[in-house]
């Protein structure tokens, strides 16, 4: 009986662990990763296709219908013709609408920024057009 | 007052255990996704925005993360490296791996084309001919 007793006298005294100091230090560390925390962005990737050395030597016979987006530093050109990013979004809907799977030739000139192909890219995405190869020239 | 005295008696007995327990999973949440993506990107390259594109939802593992800055310097996982040295990064990969290898090129948005250029014709070389570019789908909340 005694050891009975022993048994559970230490049960409450486990029982009356005070609780108070380990929340405070949990709701700290809880409010410091919060603070600290760097929201992240959302990243996408834009897949496109490098010409194979082979399919290079081919350039010469593309054929006549190919779709063709020249970027320049400065501006853009879809088959030979100046557009404005508004205006060729508007005409790869148009394109998308005829055949999504067409292949698109995006040719960048060396000293275009980077953005302009991205943009370029992400129009192509927005338009559902998928088969997209990037040329680089001179 | 004998009901007062019971409902007092019940506020005292509430269970701390499931609260305490939702707290502790918080805390590890935190912990093991505060430093994972933050390690692998430099955050110095201002990357295009893309609101159309592919969002990035698996990750493959044997992914290759370029990155290249404004003057054109090549790095992955902050390691500066020529292009000779990239080549044969690549070609390892390449061996290693096959050439299913997904490459990933983040470019500064300011980055001349050419040294975009210079990075996929390695990539080509190797026998890599689908590339990716890395684009901010969707921008964070805070002004960095």
């Amino acid at each position: 009986m005694a050891l009975r007793r022993r048994i559970k006298l230490s049960d409450d005294d486990v029982a009356e662990i005070p609780m108070t100091p380990m929340i405070d230090i949990v709701f700290q560390l809880l409010i410091y990763f919060l603070v600290t925390i760097k929201p992240i962005d959302v990243m996408a990737h834009l897949d496109v296709y490098r010409p194979s050395p082979e399919s290079q030597r081919q350039q010469s016979e593309v054929p006549p219908n190919l779709i063709k987006i020249t970027i320049f530093d400065q501006g853009l050109m879809i088959n030979d013709r100046l557009v404005s990013l508004s205006g060729l979004a508007s005409l790869l809907d148009k394109l998308a609408d005829l055949d999504p799977n067409q292949t698109i030739l995006i040719m960048c000139t060396a000293l275009s920024p980077h953005e302009r192909l991205v943009q370029v890219l992400d129009m192509c995405a927005q338009s559902g057009l998928n088969n997209l190869s990037v040329i680089s020239t001179n | 007052m004998a009901k007062k005295r019971i409902r007092s008696g019940d506020v005292e007995g509430i269970n701390m255990t499931p609260m305490i327990d939702i707290v502790f999973q918080m805390i590890i949440f935190f912990v093991l996704t505060i430093d994972m993506d933050k390690k692998q990107f430099d955050d110095r390259i201002k990357l295009a925005m893309a609101p159309h594109g592919k969002a990035v939802e698996q990750k493959d593992p044997r992914t290759v993360i370029v990155d290249v800055n404004e003057r054109g310097t090549i790095s992955i996982a902050f390691a500066v490296m020529s292009p000779e040295v990239f080549r044969k990064v690549m070609r390892n990969a390449v061996a290693r791996y096959g050439q299913t290898v997904p490459v990933v090129i983040r470019g500064d948005r300011e980055t001349r084309h050419k040294d975009i250029r210079r990075v996929m014709d390695i990539c080509s070389s190797v026998g890599l001919w689908k590339i990716k570019f890395g684009a901010i789908k969707e921008k964070a909340g805070t002004v960095r």
